[in-house]
């Protein structure tokens, strides 16, 4: 697993649903102190991180059982 | 003694604790509040107008001080709006505040404003939930954030599918 590509997902996951975030807030979905705010980008770090852990460990599986090559 | 003015509409918007009492009225709209008998539903206010507000205790207050803030989301806590402390025997007070939002801060966002004044004969909380007056795209704030959004939105599903089909969740013919 390669560190750049899971800080590098974590943090766009962290951005965008932040901006989900403030965005329900300004369409008044969410009031300003809602935690809402605070969790949303907290779920899209996680999230982020969360697929590059899961496609990292498919990838490995694939390549630990091709077959040889001839 | 600072006082402890919440805004409403024609409905109920704050609620106060203790033994005082509070209210406003807004010159040029034509809100008027009292804080003791309003609800807690969301009010709307204009982005620009002169409150005139009142505010009293029960019995002569002594030392007191007190504030009011907006309510930020959590771990951010208080922004403070004003203060006040002193030593006195009056039970009330009143004012005219003009105020004037800055486009920057967006319409229908919903916030809460809470206050407190202490005293040596009580201490009163109480906070409203206000919205500014204004269409969703008045403050240039909210376009930019709708920008950001779709942007770093199609970023991260980007950097997700190119991931995921390299792991050979899907099929690469497919692309």
């Amino acid at each position: 697993m390669k560190i750049g590509k899971l800080i590098t997902t974590a943090l766009l996951g962290f951005m965008f649903f932040l901006f989900i975030g403030l965005d329900l807030v300004l369409f008044g979905v969410i009031p300003l102190n809602s935690v809402v705010v605070t969790i949303m980008p907290i779920i899209g770090l996680v999230l982020g991180a969360a697929l590059v852990v899961v496609a990292s460990r498919k990838q490995g599986s694939a390549v630990n059982t091709a077959p040889p090559a001839a | 003694m600072g006082a402890l003015v919440f805004g409403t509409a024609n409905t109920a918007s704050a609620q106060i604790d203790g033994e005082c009492s509070a209210s406003g009225a807004w010159q040029d709209n034509g809100l008027k509040v009292d804080a003791q008998t309003v609800g807690d539903d969301v009010i709307t206010i204009p982005r620009t107008d002169t409150v005139n507000w009142e505010g009293s205790v029960s019995s002569p207050p002594g030392e007191y001080s007190g504030s009011i803030w907006l309510e930020l989301p959590p771990p951010f806590g208080k922004l403070k709006i004003d203060d006040w402390s002193g030593n006195g025997d009056s039970t009330s007070n009143s004012g005219s505040k003009e105020y004037d939002i800055p486009k920057l801060v967006p319409a229908g966002v919903e916030f809460e404003v809470a206050g407190e004044h202490f005293a040596d004969n009580g201490d009163c909380t109480g906070y409203v939930k206000l919205v500014i007056d204004g269409g969703l795209f008045d403050s240039f704030v909210s376009i930019i954030f709708f920008v950001l959004t779709a942007l770093f939105g199609v970023l991260f599903a980007l950097v997700v599918w190119k991931m995921l089909v390299n792991a050979g969740f899907f099929a690469r013919s497919a692309l």
